[in-house]
């Protein structure tokens, strides 16, 4: 269950932000420790070998391009389909994988968009 | 899937896509020649730029069996015509109905009034069939009622609510009704002057088959609604008080010549079609979208029993799937293009059980193929087969 408020997270040293919907605020903040620790709470632990697989290809794509990769580059980029992503990360694929690599969280018209 | 190619595209309820090609053609065609600013110079060019506009105007009052064309006011959609009339009609101590299968283009313009002290609103249930009882709109109804407004057609259920009855008691209480008709124009007909509706508010992009950014708002003559934006209308450029002549009463600068010609080349194309046929049409592909999901363990349904007044939308979920990821494995494994979420309904999604994270909306349009429909049904028992492990 992803928490309802925002919170700062000591991870390494350093205070991390995250949104009502446990999303980095700042996404150059995400570090390995910290998608070890967001892993271990949704019920993860540890990351396997396509867990992290998925975390590093969105980490280097947003490197790259500046922003997060569609759901088809991630799908073209890591070989893993929506459905298997979606069932290797608790939460899914934006709550679980998305949220793990510290990406922004995408805009649609669910309750997290519409700040409820 | 081939990302060259197109999806199969299921999000006609958000916009109508592709667009035909004839609409295309006609707004590329009229807007080279004609694109100047209609309504404002005296050169023919500019004349006969008004005189499509004017056209228009005609098209969209006969379409809505509105009594005079120019109480047809161009907005950019729905939400903005809604908007128009909301704020041009309310005043402090003034009271709305309207129903709890609204879009937020009604339900934030009215929080905000209220929030704001100036009105009071009630909003009427829907039933589990996702229809609302024109009794519970008539029965919120008080002295200080001002305005009835109700969604023609829930943009989450596709139910068609019972608008003619709903208006009859409005003229009864006396009381204008304020038709959404963004779901419902162009799949089913509207007769304002026969219902007694008082005003509709459209978009152009959805089942009129125009460009986004066009709408409007329809008025009968009793309706006095008040301007709320201010500006250049090319009339009585003397005098410092925005004009009160309709339709310029409404419409503040230079309006959307080239939504104005898809609009109208949209109605050419819809009218040439038949709506009825298209919306026939429409509810067998629904139908057999419908059968064949209410096949699926694990696949949820909503309000779909009977679909016989229902426009071409149909809500699901799969249990345990958020309705964002069904969404994307819809997309990026099948490619099959859905809207997920709330859908800027949030009440109706908070009446079914399914907030705050929704839905998934499958809404047809008339390019849809008995082939697509397939390849959805498809594609969903492949999920719930899936998440079922």
């Amino acid at each position: 269950m992803i928490e309802a408020k925002e919170s700062i997270r000591l991870v390494a040293g350093k205070e991390v932000a995250l949104d009502r919907n446990g999303f980095l605020k700042d996404p150059s903040m995400w570090s390995e420790e910290l998608a070890v620790i967001l892993a271990r709470e949704a019920g993860l632990d540890p990351l396997s070998e396509s867990h992290w697989r998925v975390l590093r290809f969105m980490r280097r794509y947003y490197a790259e391009q500046g922003r997060a990769p569609l759901n088809h580059e991630i799908k073209s980029g890591t070989g893993f389909s929506m459905m298997d992503l979606e069932s290797i990360f608790p939460g899914g694929i934006k709550d679980g994988a998305r949220r793990l690599a510290g990406m922004p969280g995408l805009k649609g018209c669910g309750g997290a968009s519409m700040g409820l | 899937m081939d990302r060259a190619s197109q999806p199969i595209y299921l999000d006609n309820a958000a916009t109508t896509f592709p667009k035909p090609r004839e609409v295309l053609a006609q707004m590329i065609e009229a807007y080279t020649r004609l694109g100047v600013s209609p309504g404002r110079g005296s050169y023919d060019l500019a004349v006969e730029a008004e005189e499509l506009v004017q056209q228009c105007r005609k098209k969209v009052a006969s379409f809505f069996g509105a009594p005079d064309p120019d109480r047809v006011v161009f907005a950019n959609n729905a939400t903005d015509a809604l908007n128009l009339a909301i704020q041009g009609l309310l005043e402090a101590g003034d009271h709305v109905v309207a129903t709890r299968l609204e879009h937020n283009s009604v339900l934030r313009p009215l929080y905000h009034l209220q929030q704001s002290g100036l009105i009071e609103y009630d909003l009427a249930p829907f039933a589990e069939d996702g229809f609302v009882d024109p009794s519970d709109v008539a029965e919120l109804i008080r002295p200080a009622t001002r305005l009835v407004i109700v969604s023609h057609a829930s943009n989450v259920l596709g139910t068609i609510q019972p608008i003619s009855e709903i208006a009859r008691l409005c003229v009864e209480r006396g009381v204008p009704l304020i038709v959404d008709a963004a779901q419902s124009a162009g799949q089913v007909p509207i007769d304002m002057d026969a219902w007694g509706v008082s005003a509709v508010a459209f978009t152009g992009h959805k089942s009129l088959y125009g460009p986004t950014g066009i709408g409007g708002l329809v008025i009968t003559p009793s309706l006095d609604v008040r301007t709320t934006r201010f500006g250049g209308t090319g009339i009585e450029s003397m005098s410092l008080i925005h004009t009160q002549t309709f339709p310029h009463r409404l419409e503040a600068g230079t309006i959307n010549l080239l939504g104005i010609i898809g609009l109208s080349g949209g109605l050419d194309y819809l009218l040439a079609k038949g709506m009825d046929s298209i919306h026939r049409r429409g509810v067998e592909l629904l139908t057999r979208l419908r059968d064949g999901l209410s096949e699926l363990e694990g696949v949820d349904l909503y309000c779909a029993q009977d679909l016989s007044d229902h426009v071409a939308v149909l809500t699901a979920n799969v249990p345990g799937l958020e309705p964002e990821d069904l969404g994307a494995i819809l997309d990026v494994d099948f490619g099959i293009a859905v809207r997920t979420g709330l859908h800027c309904a949030p009440l109706v999604h908070e009446d079914l059980g399914t907030s705050p994270n929704g839905g998934v909306r499958f809404s047809l349009g008339c390019f849809n193929t008995v082939e697509d429909i397939d390849t959805a049904i498809e594609a969903m028992a492949s999920i719930s087969k899936h998440k079922k492990r």
